[in-house]
């Protein structure tokens, strides 16, 4: 213990701490403000079984990859005891909290004995349930939810049945978000056939669409039947109560197992019960202390609500990052009558919802603002995609990731990034997370001193290239179009007449063997090298006969007319940008991040 | 028939499949060409240009480090 004696002030009022929920936020709070006062009594009340889990094990437990279930427990109630002096009761259920009288009350559910708790400083730390709708049928046997390590196991041995019988399990999940694919995984790579329905037009919410899109096509490439904008509506079940049915609003599925992951709400019964206010996101709301409006009443993790960093909005990012952190700071601050602080501290209360997922060969990761959410908050957003390799591209076992960055017009700052691929990204969305809390700008991510040998990065790393790509549109160099953006008006070109005269002309840049692999369906090739060639002819010094067909097409066009030039990741359709303006198109438009970041199907 | 080997280790995108068109322009039909790189990107790539360009993908390995694809000209 790391508690020196000058810590040691039993004058200081404060004697007894009593900490409602035991996981991530609660065993945190518990054991640091018994470090920071070793003569606190703290006792900690958790209604279930288990305490400090590791609840984002859980799906590596469901697939097998987390073999035993006491792995995924981190400490049990008498470690806490023998370790730190700290009591915890499992199977304690608290029911009401007196303010007025500092008591809480508690009921024993295996014995059913009421007993009543009194303290001088309370922690809430109830986290967070998983949302269910009464949906009929929503509880026949094998429909899950996944919170707790119970729920695990049952899930984990309804596979292992159907392994033992040698049939191909058939498991629906529904909802798109982190947890939902991150099982989804799991249950595939154990044999089972998977669908993911979700209600959105789009899987991974707080992502964007073309980011979420090529999760989407990894997943199908997997073998994972994804479906958007669909809802599930109701289940069905045999005689004996397991469900065999699915019915959404489009289809009728058949079904062994279902997990429902639509997200999870704040648990908030006892804090509103007892006048403890909530905020917007309908989490408990807190300072930054994690204090509540009652005073000497803490609440962290899951069930209290943060506050974004860059809009400094009320949030709700139920994340175990965040929940350790929070438990940290209101355990500090709720161990003594008086902060001992001297340090510099900063509260983390502000967050940027930065998050990671590994989704079969890929990993997915996020941080800050989206370009939606930029939006939705009035940002006057400029976006790159930029594919880079995540090591020296001559380096074996080099990946590509496709690096988003999200940035506020005006002033430069960075508001946010989402990274996708094969390779590493954690370390990139750490360092733009970095960036993003210091304040930093695109120029400040474009300068940052990172490490580099070939296995590791490329002498550019990728999120350098993507912060200059970003410089080079700020600057005016270079002109972009979303693949959403593109997507949306060739579908909205798809309705009118042919020939129409919005029609923008779009020519892939690359070499004819690479335009054979797959492009944006409507485009023309017409390679850089023979793009080069245009000044010759328009100069004279060529004849247009030496020019490929598309390009004497191309050459004959009204100089306004809306160019989208494409390549494989941007770079050489940039180039033909360049080229083009000197020859008077000025209406020239580089498809961001080329064709391997343009998700919405190649021909 | 012969059996055409193209070395495409180390070559950054595009460069394996430029060097596979390549080859496959000089070969005649029946002929195998198989074609070692270590670019992630070709394995997609490969299959993509052997559907549009009506080529027959005989086999394609991917070893984590480097793929292998052996394609019959058609
Ligand atoms: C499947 C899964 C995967 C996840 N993956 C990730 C990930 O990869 N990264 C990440 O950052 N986060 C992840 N999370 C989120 C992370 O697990 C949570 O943020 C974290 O567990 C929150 O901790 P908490 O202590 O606030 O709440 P909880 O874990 O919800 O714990 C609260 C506890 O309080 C108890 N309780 C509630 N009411 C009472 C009462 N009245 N009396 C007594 N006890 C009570 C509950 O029984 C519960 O055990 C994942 C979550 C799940 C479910």
């Amino acid at each position: 213990m790391d508690a020196k004696p000058v810590f040691a002030r039993p004058e200081d009022g404060v004697r007894r701490l009593v900490v409602i929920g035991g996981v991530a936020a609660g065993t945190k709070a518990a054991a640091k403000a018994k470090r920071e006062n070793p003569d606190l009594e703290v006792t900690v009340l958790e209604k279930g079984e288990h305490i400090s889990y590791a609840g984002c094990g859980l799906p590596y437990f469901v697939g097998g990859i987390i073999k035993e279930g006491k792995d995924l427990l981190v400490r049990s109630p008498q470690d806490f005891n023998k370790d730190y002096g700290i009591v915890v009761l499992t199977h304690h259920e608290a029911y009401k909290i007196l303010t007025e009288e500092k008591v809480v009350l508690a009921r024993d559910t295996e014995s059913g004995q009421e007993k009543a708790f009194s303290y001088d400083r309370l922690i809430i730390a109830t986290g967070a349930k998983p949302v269910v709708p009464p949906i009929p049928g929503i509880d026949l046997k094998n429909v899950f939810t996944l919170r707790k390590p119970v729920d695990a196991l049952k899930m984990r041995s309804a596979l292992e049945k159907a392994e033992a019988e040698q049939r191909k399990l058939k498991a629906l999940v529904v909802g798109g978000g982190l947890i939902g694919l991150e099982v989804a995984e799991n249950m595939a790579l154990r044999g089972a056939s998977v669908t993911v329905v979700e209600m959105l037009d789009q899987i991974l919410p707080g992502f964007d669409l073309e980011i979420a899109k090529i999760v989407e096509n990894h997943m199908r490439d997997k073998g994972v039947n994804v479906l958007t904008d669909e809802k599930v509506n109701s289940f069905e079940g045999d005689r004996e109560g397991f469900v065999i049915k699915a019915y959404t609003t489009k289809r009728t599925l058949d079904v062994d197992l279902v997990l429902w992951a639509t997200g999870v709400k704040p648990d908030v019964t006892l804090a509103k019960e007892a006048g403890i206010a909530l905020g917007p996101t309908g989490a408990i709301e807190v300072d930054e202390n994690f204090e509540t409006n009652v005073k000497g009443i803490y609440a962290v993790g899951d069930c209290a609500q943060t506050r974004n960093l860059l809009t400094g909005n009320p949030a709700f990012y139920p994340l175990g990052s965040t929940a350790n952190k929070m438990g940290r700071v209101a355990g500090t601050r709720a161990a003594r009558q008086s902060f001992l602080g001297t340090a510099k501290e900063r509260s983390p209360l502000y967050v940027l919802g930065t998050g990671v997922a590994k989704i079969f060969d890929m990993a997915v990761a996020r941080t800050g603002l989206s370009e939606q959410d930029a939006r939705k908050n009035s940002f006057d957003a400029e976006t790159v995609l930029v594919p880079a390799h995540d090591r020296a591209h001559y380096y074996p076992g080099h990946k590509f990731i496709i690096t988003k960055l999200v940035v506020d017009k005006p002033t430069q700052r960075l508001l946010g990034a989402q990274i996708v691929g094969e390779g590493v990204v954690d370390k990139p969305i750490d360092v733009i997370a970095t960036a993003l809390t210091f304040g930093g700008t695109v120029g400040d991510l474009a300068a940052i001193d990172l490490a580099y040998a070939p296995p590791f990065s490329m002498a550019l790393s990728s999120t350098i290239v993507a912060a200059n790509v970003m410089l080079n549109k700020l600057s005016g160099r270079m002109t972009g179009i979303s693949p959403v953006d593109l997507k949306r008006r060739l579908d909205e070109e798809k309705g009118k007449p042919g020939g129409s005269a919005s029609r923008p002309f779009m020519v892939d840049v690359r070499t004819e063997a690479e335009f054979l692999t797959g492009t944006v369906p409507g485009a023309v090739n017409i390679p850089l090298s023979d793009i080069r060639r245009l000044k010759d002819v328009v100069r004279g010094a060529a004849s247009e006969l030496d020019l490929p067909d598309e390009a004497r097409k191309l050459l004959r066009l009204p100089r306004e007319t809306e160019l989208i030039l494409i390549c494989r990741i941007g770079q050489r359709a940039y180039l033909a940008a360049l080229e083009l303006k000197r020859l008077g198109f000025l209406n020239c438009k580089v498809l961001d991040g080329g064709v391997m970041s343009y998700s919405f199907g190649l021909e | 028939m012969s059996v055409i080997k193209v070395g495409a280790r180390c070559l950054q995108c595009p460069g394996p499949i430029v060097e596979l068109h390549k080859a496959s322009a000089k070969a005649s039909p029946g002929d195998v060409i198989e074609i070692e790189a270590t670019d992630p990107g070709f394995k997609k790539d490969v299959v993509a240009w052997c559907k549009k360009t009506k080529n027959e993908l005989l086999k394609l390995d991917d070893f984590g480090d480097h793929i292998v694809a052996v394609i019959r000209k058609c």
